[in-house]
């Protein structure tokens, strides 16, 4: 196995060797974060494909300092950024409303009662804005006041977006839950 | 487990297998992009545009040539005796041009070479060749034949350098840490202590490396860490050592107040828990009180503006605090009125309503938050008053004396206090419809 340092010497030579093996080693981590601005996986592909692009043509950039995955990952966010924006005009939009519902009573969920696969499914339903906030603010970290200069959105739509998002996805899970434990009682 | 911690957690860190064709068709578009590049070590368009433009040079030099001297001077470069065909001649004169900075190494290690054994044979084309990249890569040179110097020293293993090493190996390491192990973000010093060397490396195990002497590192994510550390000297002698890092996760603590714009004191307050990498947590609620539960519901005595605080606590000891000044400060309070209604035509429905069994606006009543007292008036265009009620819970059905009112235009007047104590007074109108 090659170590970081050397597959990011040869990706800048661009060495094939160095390509697959930095592909082997992170193609399976990059999708699982593609995968998560995405409405399937044939779309998130397409965000990874490009992705690797970028950072086979681009890994000069990466400074030395930080994390080498934690560089990956940023790079395929960024390019999740850029595809969203690319494929606004033609995403079907849902009216907000109907997204907009009162809170159910549970709002909090144990773990590992939901494959990653359901988790992503769920995440997946959403619309596509919801979605860029809810991953960026949610899961990488971001605050509310970088995601709205990223996606050129306002502060306050974020933060809307945000609670909305995490509204819709609680209340998704309530219903797959309720149709998990039935048909697990059913067994 | 919060939604937000259940995705953190959960695909965070996922992994997804891509499909079986998806590295294929990578690698086919990386293929094809970087053609478009211009990568020195890679065969490119540019390459192939000055190929074809020496291939048609050539092409017409000789064309120029064999039709103005059929025979061929033999001192030609180009002309060689045994290989008439144009194209091995193409290959040749561009191959300087196609790997640029290889020759530099090439040449000059010919270049070497030659000084120190003999004159070299080669074929007049190489001769050129060779020439050709001195000129351009001149200034290169120097550096090259520096680094080719530095490397053949140290590939030079002096019996004396091995034996330092493994003195080193045994045991003794080769530098300090500020410490091993904290919360992250974890910032470690670095001392080398491995005496006299001229230059060192750093490898701190996250995929950073360093140069300097005495590095300070920051490490952002948690995970262990082996740092090493190698020194090189110019005689050959290098040694190395390395040392394990421990980075504890950094909880995050994150909260939500729900509802978002809370009536104080009448909502009740829950305090959603968005924390993550948390077990322990201790929330203020700015008023006295305070919590150790995961997600506590609290109730305000009297409006006011409160700073929230909660400090969430990993198993590791690590911590982490938000607080959220002036939580209530968004609270507003307000009373709006809509502009039509249908009533029902089976009869009077008291005017009873709740937002849920209204939807089909039979009521006319206001969407409100905050009010404490109230009181709403209803006159028909002449002046009369058909309507009255000082319950918020109440609003007018469109009957009057028990007959539906004729559809049209109605006045509506509204005064009350919110429970601020600030008072409102608000007139408008609305119109009745017909149901069909």
């Amino acid at each position: 196995m090659m170590r970081d340092r050397q597959i990011i010497e040869g990706c800048a030579k661009h060495d094939r060797r160095a390509q697959q093996e930095l592909f082997r080693q992170y193609s399976r981590f990059l999708l699982g974060v593609c995968l998560r601005y995405a409405t399937d996986k044939a779309e998130a592909e397409d965000i990874l494909q490009e992705s690797f692009l970028k950072i086979y043509f681009n890994i000069k950039d990466y400074s030395g300092t930080g994390s080498f995955q934690g560089w990956l990952r940023k790079v395929a966010v960024n390019t999740a950024i850029t595809h969203y924006h690319k494929n606004l005009k033609y995403r079907y939009h849902v009216d907000i409303d109907e997204y907009v519902s009162g809170e159910t009573g549970v709002t909090s969920f144990e773990e590992d009662f939901f494959t990653s696969e359901e988790l992503y499914r769920v995440l997946g339903e959403l619309p596509s804005g919801y979605r860029m906030v809810f991953n960026l603010y949610a899961v990488e970290g971001y605050k509310h006041k970088e995601i709205a200069e990223m996606l050129g959105i306002d502060t306050n739509t974020s933060k809307s977006q945000y609670s909305r998002a995490k509204a819709a996805l609680r209340e998704k899970l309530n219903k797959l839950r309720i149709i998990k434990d039935s048909y697990g009682g059913n067994e | 487990m919060s939604v937000r911690e259940l995705y953190r957690r959960e695909l965070g860190k996922a992994t997804v297998d891509p499909s079986s064709s998806f590295q294929e068709s990578l690698m086919h578009h990386l293929a094809r992009r970087e053609f478009m590049h211009f990568i020195p070590s890679k065969f490119n368009i540019y390459y192939l545009g000055a190929i074809l433009l020496a291939g048609v040079t050539a092409g017409l030099l000789i064309f120029t040539t064999s039709s103005s001297d059929l025979s061929g001077t033999p001192g030609d470069k180009f002309s060689n005796p045994d290989s008439a065909a144009t194209r091995f001649i193409d290959i040749q004169k561009v191959s300087p041009v196609r790997v640029e900075k290889d020759t530099v190494y090439k040449s000059v290690s010919v270049k070497s070479e030659i000084k120190e054994k003999a004159e070299d044979n080669n074929n007049q084309v190489t001769g050129i060749e060779k020439r050709d990249t001195e000129i351009v890569n001149e200034v290169a040179v120097a550096g090259v034949m520096d680094s080719i110097r530095n490397n053949g020293m140290f590939e030079t293993s002096k019996p004396g350098a091995r034996k330092l090493k493994e003195s080193y190996r045994s045991g003794t390491t080769l530098f300090g840490m500020s410490s091993t192990k904290g919360c992250a973000p974890l910032k470690i010093q670095f001392l080398n202590n491995a005496g006299s060397f001229d230059s060192c490396r750093w490898t701190f195990g996250d995929g950073g490396y360093s140069d300097e002497i005495n590095p300070d590192w920051i490490y952002d994510v948690d995970g262990e860490y082996r740092v090493t550390l190698q020194v090189f000297r110019r005689d050959g002698y290098h040694a190395s050592s390395s040392a394990l890092i421990t980075v504890f996760p950094k909880p995050r603590a994150r909260f939500e107040i729900s509802p978002q714009k809370a009536i104080i004191p009448n909502d009740r307050i829950t305090f959603l828990n968005y924390s993550t990498d948390a077990v322990r947590f201790r929330w203020d609620f700015g008023d006295g009180d305070t919590s150790e539960l995961f997600e506590p519901v609290h109730k305000y005595d009297k409006y006011g503006n409160y700073n929230i605080s909660l400090v969430a606590y990993s198993e590791s000891g690590c911590s982490d605090s938000l607080t959220v000044r002036n939580a209530f400060s968004d609270s507003q309070f307000f009373i709006e009125f809509p502009n039509a209604f249908i009533p029902n035509t089976g009869g009077s429905t008291g005017g009873l309503y709740s937002s849920k069994s209204d939807e089909a606006a039979q009521v006319f009543h206001p969407v409100f938050s905050g009010v404490a007292e109230y009181q709403l008036k209803i006159f028909s265009k002449l002046g009369v008053l058909i309507f009255e009620s000082n319950d918020l819970n109440i609003g007018w059905d469109g009957y009057y004396n028990g007959q539906l009112c004729n559809p049209g235009v109605y006045i509506w007047k509204v005064r009350g206090t919110f429970i601020n104590g600030e008072p409102f007074v608000n007139m408008g109108d609305v119109t009745l419809l017909k149901n069909q």
